[in-house]
């Protein structure tokens, strides 16, 4: 474990040097070192395995042939493991065994993992407040940053409270919306209703109506009747009806062009 | 018989070595140029056989072997032959991790027989099986990478890796032929 905490302060140092080039904005500085931190983790705070090739240094060198030997060793003795406790057993009985080892394996690794990153988590925010009560100018510059990134904390947490604001304004709105879409939706069935409600009392309108219309049928058919018999009385009896007033008069009324309701 | 076995010897400092086998070594003398070109930070050396066992007059010089790679060529017959025989001088101790076997010439017209009886070599050994490109420098790029990737693995230089966990997850699985009724 000394050498995971060696390797470790060995990359802290190389990410904390990064600060000091105040050039850059402190927001440019600030991704770079979490891409920094992050390349770290993803390597598990251990030594780069592909490596870089002639220029490694050689504390990184000696580390990482001392972990090729370690893992070496373990294989060898895992070898020996096996063969000190041999048993005889079924193909499928192994692989079955097999499957559950391997998920075992898993999830301890997992966990390793997990806990080994809430500690350099831990370490390094104990590293940070130990940097942060000093004196030089890398303090200054984390300070200044941790103030902005208070400033900008406080400005998020004021426009958020706005942007809950304006949304239970919404809210209300909505609800009074809603409320009226009912209301017009309850006054729509009630005139639907009242328009079918009509019905029995405009039923006797109907009927009287229909009576006066069939009366005022005959008594019109009576009239026309009437008319054309006078009309053919007039023209039979060839008797000059324009000297008479009173003749005149009502062969007048005869020539109505009558409307019928044909 | 003189079986290949894993851990009968010490291991180098700072070192990794992988065997290829091919039965007609043409592949493997490209692929070996390739992988020894690689940019790796350990001393990689590459040994070549034709078949096993091994000749015993090199039998004290020889370094204690990480990973084993049976290359075998589809078109020819005598290929696959070969490398079924020289599993048998081959101990099981390698089987756990430290043996890959790689397919040339898959995309010519071959009978499927073959490729299958490999596939099921493959997976019967638990073993990772990858088709390799001879034609193109891409592809014998591509192969080097990938047998690179296990022989580190093998060698040691992965932390928290083993060869062992490393069979678990790379070892070939025959597709079953359900599989491939479901396909439409």
């Amino acid at each position: 474990m000394r050498n995971c905490v060696l390797v470790f302060s060995e990359t802290q140092k190389k990410i904390l040097t990064k600060t000091n080039s105040f050039k850059m904005d402190p927001m440019d500085s600030l991704e770079n070192l979490a891409s920094g931190l992050e390349t770290v983790a993803v390597n598990r705070f251990q030594t780069p395995t592909v490596g870089s090739g002639p220029n490694e240094s050689p504390a990184i060198e000696i580390l990482r042939i001392k972990e090729q030997m370690s893992n070496q060793c373990f294989e060898m003795a895992v070898k020996l493991q096996t063969g000190e406790s041999s048993r005889f057993c079924n193909t499928s009985d192994a692989e079955k065994d097999l499957a559950d080892y391997t998920n075992a394996l898993e999830e301890a690794k997992i966990t390793h993992f997990n806990q080994s990153l809430a500690l350099h988590r831990m370490q390094v925010w104990h590293a940070i407040s130990e940097k942060l009560k000093q004196r030089d100018p890398e303090a200054e510059a984390m300070r200044g940053l941790t103030i902005r990134c208070l400033d900008l904390c406080s400005q998020i947490k004021t426009n958020q409270q706005k942007s809950f604001e304006l949304q239970d304004e919404i809210t209300v709105l909505q609800k009074q919306r809603l409320d009226l879409k009912r209301l017009t939706h309850e006054k729509m069935k009630e005139m639907e209703e009242l328009k079918k409600r009509e019905h029995p009392e405009s039923e006797k309108y109907r009927n009287v109506l229909q009576k006066g219309q069939s009366n005022l049928e005959k008594y019109q058919r009576i009239v026309t009747i009437t008319q054309n018999v006078l009309r053919g009385i007039i023209i039979a009896s060839k008797v000059n009806w324009r000297n008479e007033p009173k003749l005149r008069d009502i062969a007048m009324t005869l020539d109505d062009i009558l409307i019928s309701d044909e | 018989m003189s079986l290949l076995k894993p851990f009968s010897k010490t291991p180098e400092i700072n070192g990794a070595n992988i065997l290829l086998v091919e039965n007609e070594e043409q592949f493997q003398q490209c692929l070996a140029e390739t992988i020894v070109l690689q940019n790796m930070n350990v001393n990689v050396n590459v040994r070549l056989a034709r078949s096993l066992p091994l000749p015993m007059e090199n039998e004290k010089s020889r370094p204690r072997i990480d990973l084993v790679v049976f290359i075998i060529n589809l078109t020819s017959e005598a290929s696959f032959k070969s490398a079924e025989t020289s599993l048998k001088y081959l101990d099981p101790g390698y089987f756990l991790g430290k043996v890959c076997f790689v397919v040339t010439k898959a995309r010519s017209a071959v009978p499927p027989e073959r490729l299958i009886a490999v596939r099921k070599l493959a997976a019967s050994l638990h073993c990772p099986l990858l088709y390799a490109e001879d034609q193109t420098t891409e592809g014998v790029t591509t192969t080097a990478h990938r047998l690179l990737a296990i022989l580190r693995v093998t060698a040691g230089l992965i932390p928290m890796a083993t060869s062992l966990y490393l069979s678990t997850l790379t070892c070939y699985t025959l597709p079953s032929d359900t599989d491939q009724l479901n396909f439409d």
